[in-house]
């Protein structure tokens, strides 16, 4: 048998075929994302689901229907996209104005929802779909065997990347979506319904992801959750190519997806990696992307903040008091139990909304500070026999290296950009966490030893490992509460407002930016460090990118930018998810359900809006404010 | 002569700040108008009312008859009305060709590309070219062919002149005086009072979003004192 450099070349053709075929994916995918984020300004992040739903579609009309794969590689497309008409029509319309976050919030909602009721009915297992007859059997190219329904795949792929290139680039309906893209309100001032345009646009882009999963039906497993990793290996595609070109999301997805392939048939440990790994390169060298050509602002407009002012010291002192005692005492009506988890969790949303709020860098990566420091403390105190304060510190001082590095390099981008940055290296950690063989994979670390605190205190007894969870829930929300009052806070603030005006003040921005940073990840690591002597556990849940969502969910529910928005967010996702345990499933529903809600209807959040409201009640009576308002102010030219 | 456009207490808002105060003026079929002001008069956002570009108008837009104030930009288009933007507006991603052709026909009668580029000389060489890699003068003329292209009889015009080198604007200028003797309708924004001068049929004078004084062509160069104490000059 040939080898090529050690490798069998059956082996490296058969992996190379492969990574053609995921590339042929990651093109398609990434395509219909540049796509609609051109026209829209939306990151769409049910694009994953929607893939989905075109495989499942496929699946579904196969097995209930009996309605055969050609039938479906027209009408799932057709279905998917017109639901995502409506979409549009009824939400996304409502956000084009808003910070492009929301969009991508909105939409992570969908997914959710979309993912947590399909998983619901179907189970998350994969269920087999069968190649159809006319593209069963291969052949044999004298090098290789090539089974033709992967050839399909691959002609198909190309043959639809280039066709929607071609309409992009050299119709006249592709020079109105070009030019609406740079100047929306210009096209509609010479006559085109700019409006339904886009609407149709993002019903083609969704199409084409249907179209992707419904060709990839026969090649991997159907199931609920195909399209969300997926969709995280396409948006460090995408950051990698950068958006900036339809031919760029092409021949990225094609590479990447080659590179995949190479590396899965030299060094296989590293094949779910090495995507994050080169997205961590470009970064580095050409931070726009390789085919972006600049770096965009990507801030969109201005987020509706909140006009009060901080409470004075001696309010915010007393509040803080008042908490302590609520918290101290709480066991005595609440399960402590619940108490103590809900208190990891507020720690790791405050740590979050610390970069979040106030830097307005919304990661959506925060799972991977909360997971590695679980592993590194579990694997302190029960294989090195650490005491827990000293397993506790090597986990925060885990996170916070870990957060050194990817925020050096994630805060090179900004906007939706930073979130599909942190969101690519914490899948990068998860599939390190995944491998290893110190984290236990699947298994995860169990039975991890509580110990004995400083040698003296037995955490094994409830009422130590309760005071002691308070008191590392409270410092860890002083230390926040401090910070932001601080001019370190200040200044963050400023830096969120506008970068470039604090860098005309003689801030060193990115500084600022990284500092809040690793903060933010060694104070999640704190909470996750907490999180593995508590619940004796380091597992792949605390990795997973699921847990960054509910990280979110618990700041936007609460209110971002609010020093206890997250607190409160944190207390009623845990509630919400101790006592609708028995929905399964559904509560991943639910939680899509209260993004989507968040972003349309309250994006103060909870606590930011009971602000807003206590404010709007002790101003000046309306009347008078409307008065003001029709003073002449200078008009624009 | 008909009145083209006439356009009675129009009110316009840029979020809360209201720009337009009663803006009352008219336009009749084959005149040249102008909009004098200084700098925040309000003279662009005129424009972008009637384009409905704004987010809140309101008053009485009437085209030959038609109520304009509620409909949407691209049924205010479609209505025979074209506008070329101070930015000129040119697009980055298309040729130069594609920009000349993007703005769809509204109308029949509009000019042939072969007309605009007797017109414009310059641009014919250039037609592959990228849009914006043209020199300003070259894209104020792409700006200007493309909207003589879609048959739209109603032509707004912000600023045609800005930072261009005085051989283009006189070149901009007898442009102009051709699509008159064409027919066309224009309304044109200016800040160069001498510009105007020379083309207009009538001048409208605002100050902080009104109009305040209306000179005819003719009389132009008795009112250029008071011309001067509004305008700054």
């Amino acid at each position: 048998m040939t080898t090529i450099l050690g490798v069998p070349s059956a082996v490296l053709y058969g992996q190379l075929l492969l990574g053609l075929i995921n590339g042929a994916f990651y093109a398609m995918l990434s395509l219909g994302l540049a796509v609609i984020f051109g026209m829209m300004n939306i990151v769409n992040f049910a694009h994953g689901a929607q893939y989905m739903i075109g495989a499942m579609g496929a699946w579904l009309l196969l097995n209930y229907l009996g309605v055969g794969y050609w039938w479906a590689l027209i009408l799932a497309p057709l279905i998917v996209g017109a639901i995502s008409i409506v979409i549009e029509v009824l939400l996304l319309r409502r956000l084009y104005k808003l910070d492009h976050l929301y969009g991508m919030l909105l939409t992570f909602g969908l997914a959710l929802m979309v993912q947590g009721a399909f998983s619901n009915w179907f189970g998350s297992s994969g269920q087999p779909y069968t190649i159809p007859q006319a593209l069963m059997g291969g052949r044999n190219l004298g090098f290789m065997f090539l089974p033709n329904y992967r050839a399909w795949v691959i002609v198909t792929s190309v043959v639809i990347c280039l066709g929607t290139w071609y309409v992009i680039e050299r119709t006249k309906l592709g020079a109105y979506l070009r030019a609406a893209t740079e100047n929306p309100m210009l096209v509609q001032a010479f006559g085109i319904r700019v409006p339904r345009m886009i609407t149709l646009t993002y019903g083609a882009g969704v199409a084409l992801a249907a179209l992707a999963g419904v060709l990839a039906a026969p090649v991997y497993q159907v199931s609920p959750l195909m399209g969300a990793d997926l969709l995280i290996v396409v948006f460090a595609v995408v950051v990698i190519g950068g958006m900036g070109s339809i031919m760029g999301a092409i021949v990225t997805g094609f590479l990447v997806g080659i590179v995949e392939g190479l590396t899965k048939a030299f060094y296989p440990e590293a094949s779910t990696t090495v995507v994050f790994v080169v997205m961590a390169v470009v970064l580095l060298i050409r931070p726009a992307g390789l085919f972006g050509s600049k770096l965009e602002a990507a801030q969109g407009q201005p987020q509706s903040g909140l006009s009060a002012t901080a409470p004075s010291m001696r309010t915010q002192t007393l509040i803080f008091l008042a908490l302590a005692c609520c918290l101290a005492a709480a066991p005595l009506v609440v399960y402590p139990g619940f108490m103590m988890k809900a208190m990891i969790f507020a720690l790791f949303a405050c740590a979050f909304n610390l970069v979040a709020g106030y830097g307005r860098l919304v990661s959506f990566g925060h799972s991977m500070f909360l997971g590695s420091a679980g592993y590194v403390c579990g694997h302190a105190a029960k294989i090195w026999g650490l005491s827990p304060e000293l397993a506790i510190l090597a986990g925060t001082a885990t996170a916070a290296m870990l957060g050194l590095v990817t925020g050096w390099l994630a805060i090179r981008r900004s906007g939706i950009y930073f979130a599909m940055v942190t969101l690519a290296f914490a899948q990068m950690v998860y599939f390190v966490a995944l491998q290893a063989r110190f984290t236990g994979g699947e298994d995860g670390l169990q039975a991890v030893p509580r110990g004995m605190l400083f040698g003296l205190i037995d955490l094994s007894q409830p009422a130590n490992l309760y005071g002691f969870v308070l008191v590392i829930f409270l410092g860890g929300f002083f230390l926040i509460m401090r910070l932001v009052g601080s001019p370190f806070g200040r200044v963050l603030k400023a830096i969120s407002d506008h970068d470039v005006r604090a860098q005309s003040l003689g801030f060193e921005t990115n500084r600022y930016k990284l500092v809040a940073f690793v903060l933010s990840a060694a104070l999640a690591g704190l909470a996750g460090s907490t999180k593995a002597i508590v619940s004796q556990l380091a597992s792949l849940t605390d990795v997973h990118w699921s847990m960054s969502g509910e990280v979110l969910l618990m700041t936007f529910l609460g209110g971002v930018g609010t020093l206890y928005g997250p607190l409160v967010g944190a207390f009623i996702v845990v509630a919400m998810q101790n006592y609708l345990a028995a929905f399964g499933q559904w509560v991943t529903v639910i939680h899509g359900l209260i993004f989507v809600l968040c972003v349309l209807a309250f994006r103060r959040g909870i606590v930011g809006e009971l602000i807003e409201l206590w404010h709007r009640l002790r101003r000046t009576p309306p009347a008078a404010s409307a008065a003001l308002r029709e003073v002449v102010v200078a008009p624009q030219e | 002569m008909s009145e083209s456009l006439a356009v009675c207490d129009l009110q316009a808002w840029y979020g809360e700040s209201k720009v337009l105060h009663g803006m009352d003026f008219s336009v009749r079929a084959g005149e040249v108008v102008t909009l004098l002001g200084r700098n925040g008069a309000g003279k662009t956002t005129t424009l972008k009312a009637i384009m409905g570009l704004l987010d809140k108008r309101s008053g009485s837009i009437a085209l030959d008859g038609h109520e304009l104030i509620g409909a949407a930009p691209y049924d205010i288009a479609r209505k025979g009305i074209a506008f070329c933007p101070e930015e000129r507006g040119i697009f980055a991603s298309l040729s130069v060709r594609e920009n000349l052709l993007l703005p769809p026909k509204v109308a029949a009668g509009g000019m042939t590309v072969a007309q605009i580029l007797t017109l414009f000389p310059n641009l014919k060489e250039r037609l592959d070219s990228q849009g914006t890699k043209l020199s300003g003068g070259e894209q104020q003329m792409l700006a200007l062919g493309r909207i003589l292209h879609t048959g739209a009889r109603i032509l707004l015009l912000d600023e045609p002149t800005e930072g261009l080198a005085p051989m283009i604007i006189r070149q901009i200028g007898r442009t102009i005086t051709e699509l008159k003797a064409l027919g066309f309708t224009i309304l044109l924004v200016e800040q160069n009072v001498g510009f105007a001068a020379g083309l207009a049929d009538r001048h409208y004078i605002m100050e902080l979003g009104r109009v305040v004084e209306e000179i005819p062509g003719a009389a132009f160069e008795g009112r250029l004192g008071a011309l001067k104490s509004y305008l700054g000059l």
